[in-house]
């Protein structure tokens, strides 16, 4: 059981990688960084964190990060979910086929 | 200065091999650091400031770092945020800021050098004369806010004349005194009366005033806007814009440089292509804003209802009908051919205008009021609807990357709403100063957020270029004329001047 988790955990360090240094990951994030704006998720953390910073006392950037992380992961849009999935897993695919 | 230099190299690093990853035409291979701590490669490098170390946020390796070898601070080179481990949070420091911005904006220069020539980005530093006057200059504070009193019916015009006093361009071109009311000579001059508008904004006072001049000169320049009657608020826009521009100093019909035409002239570029013989037909027209439709051209509502969604379907290619269109090159009749739109050039300031009344010339007597809910963000990247992104696809037809995100990136700082039909309506506004949200209704102004802005279902909506770009500095026509002028004066007043010596002396010889 423990050799085939390292063995994945293997094959991920290097999936992820070739990913960086073929740029495919920024071209990934670009994309993402562009759907999650206009399905308005980015403005609602926007909001969400300004309206919490407003009474937070001290003011600390980790305790923002530490209130919003599950919400921000639980709120992506499926469909958004589901076409970044599917490069990843393309890239994933032609890699293994090299 | 060990620290600084870092910083900044680091910054630019980072800016660069993003630039290099999504250039479509440039596929090498990206510089992939990794963790000095795991050794997985780095997605998302933090650097510390005093060493050669790089880690990952996640697994505290960075912080991990910075509490063994006593380094106070480390950096996310994406973002430029500041960590120190002292404090055991990032930290924020106007400092901080000018230095990353004028990084990046290093970088962006270089990379955008396909664009001609561009003035070199440098912060303003007062020289000895302007610190001399600052020393003694009384400061205002630079939150203008005031309620616009309703004269009847003229909600249209109130949020019209808020989102230019919150349009960063226009408030800094009146407020550093470029059109002065005392000084101008126009009568019924639109300008004066903006010049006086940001005087009252700025005064003391912030009781609501009434902008009855405003509304008067108006009247006087435009008949059709005259009377007591609701107006469209587009429509009092584009002639309010109209008439700033006529009265502006220096205005001309061509390529005019007025403040207006500086802040919101854009060009659209219209390619027809024909699909005989791939001919493409360009022409470029000139736009001050741009109108969205809501509707499909079968008069369908849209499925998408957000802005990129309307721009998506403004840029997309249509076919035209055969009896649309001949082309110039194959010598046939005329035959199918293809039409697209795009935006040659962005203006500083994007105005949009959703089309939310449609005038039906037949069936319902009365118009009807689209009311369906457009979500627009609250920052947009135009670089997708561009000319140059539209012609440097990548492969698979993906559209191009056309330069760094910071050129294409808008911040939305003023939204216009209607509420009711379309003869009996009221119109309300939100616009932003800096990161704060306000909404507006005639005299009654309160604080507000910028998700009740976003959910506000927007009629008009305004965004401001994140980073602007200049051109090199050229005396404008009119002053090199000017100085033309009156070099030619002096020499003609030199040649008087002589000739009348001459005389002088020529009667002296006469008389001995």
């Amino acid at each position: 059981m423990s050799k085939l988790t390292s063995e994945v955990e293997v094959l991920h360090v290097e999936v992820h990688r070739r990913m960086i240094e073929n740029g495919e990951w920024d071209r990934i994030l670009h994309l993402l960084s562009s759907k999650l704006s206009e399905s308005g998720w980015a403005d609602d953390l926007l909001h969400r964190a300004k309206e919490n910073s407003r009474s937070m006392d001290p003011l600390s950037l980790q305790m923002i990060l530490q209130e919003l992380l599950s919400h921000a992961q639980t709120s992506v849009p499926l469909s958004v979910k589901r076409e970044i999935t599917t490069l990843i897993k393309q890239f994933v695919r032609e890699q293994f086929e090299k | 200065a060990g620290i600084v230099g870092k910083f900044k190299t680091v910054i630019a690093w980072h800016a660069r091999r993003t630039h290099g990853a999504l250039h479509p035409a440039k596929r090498r291979k990206v510089s992939s650091p990794t963790c000095d701590t795991c050794n997985q490669t780095l997605s998302r490098p933090f650097v510390c400031l005093q060493c050669s170390f790089a880690g990952c946020w996640s697994g505290s390796h960075i912080t991990d770092h910075l509490k063994d070898t006593v380094h106070t601070f480390c950096v996310d080179a994406k973002s430029g945020s500041v960590f120190c481990s002292e404090c055991d949070d990032f930290v924020f420091d106007d400092t901080i800021d000018d230095l990353y911005l004028s990084t990046v904006l290093s970088v962006e220069e270089q990379k955008t050098r396909f664009q001609g020539s561009r003035e070199p980005y440098q912060p303003w530093i007062p020289t000895g004369d302007e610190s001399i006057v600052l020393k003694d200059a009384a400061t205002v504070p630079c939150q203008g806010r005031r309620g616009l009193l309703n004269l009847g019916q003229t909600c249209f015009l109130n949020v019209i004349l808020q989102s230019f006093i919150h349009n960063p361009l226009l408030r800094n071109y009146f407020l550093s005194d470029r059109h002065n009311s005392r000084l101008c000579k126009h009568s019924d001059c639109t300008c004066c009366e903006m010049d006086n508008l940001f005087t009252e904004i700025y005064s003391p006072t912030n009781t609501p005033f009434g902008p009855t001049s405003f509304l008067a000169t108006t009247w006087k320049v435009s008949a059709e806007m005259s009377g007591y009657a609701q107006q469209d608020a587009h429509e009092f826009f584009i002639t309010a814009l109209n008439q700033i521009h006529g009265t502006c100093r220096g205005s001309t019909n061509i390529s005019c440089n007025c403040i207006i035409h500086q802040t919101f002239a854009g060009q659209f570029q219209s390619d027809v292509t024909c699909e005989k013989c791939g001919t493409v037909t360009s022409t470029i027209d000139p736009m001050l804003d741009i109108s969205l439709e809501l509707r499909s051209k079968s008069g369908e509502p849209a499925a998408d209802n957000t802005l990129a969604s309307c721009l998506r379907r403004y840029t997309k290619p249509e076919k035209l009908g055969a009896r649309e269109y001949s082309c110039s090159k194959c010598t046939k009749a005329s035959h199918e051919a293809v039409k697209r739109l795009s935006i040659r050039t962005l203006p500083p300031v994007l105005s949009f205008q959703f089309k939310r009344f449609e005038h039906k010339t037949s069936g319902k007597a009365a118009p009807q009021k689209i009311d369906a809910l457009i979500r627009i963000p609250v920052s947009i990247n135009m670089a997708p609807y561009t000319t140059l992104a539209m012609n440097t696809t990548g492969k698979d037809g993906e559209t191009g990357y056309p330069g760094p995100d910071a050129m294409y990136e808008y911040d939305l700082f003023a939204v216009i709403n209607h509420e009711g039909q379309m003869d009996n309506g009221h119109y309300t506004n939100f616009a932003r100063f800096q990161d704060e949200w306000y909404r507006f209704d005639d005299d009654k102004v309160t604080p507000s957020t910028l998700s009740d802005c976003l959910a506000s279902n927007a009629y008009m909506c305004f965004y401001v270029k994140r980073h602007l770009d200049y051109k090199p500095y050229v005396k404008p026509t009119y002053l090199v004329a000017r100085e033309k002028d009156i070099v030619r004066e002096q020499a003609m007043e030199r040649e008087k001047e002589a000739a009348r010596m001459k005389e002088v002396d020529d009667a002296l010889i006469a008389m001995v």
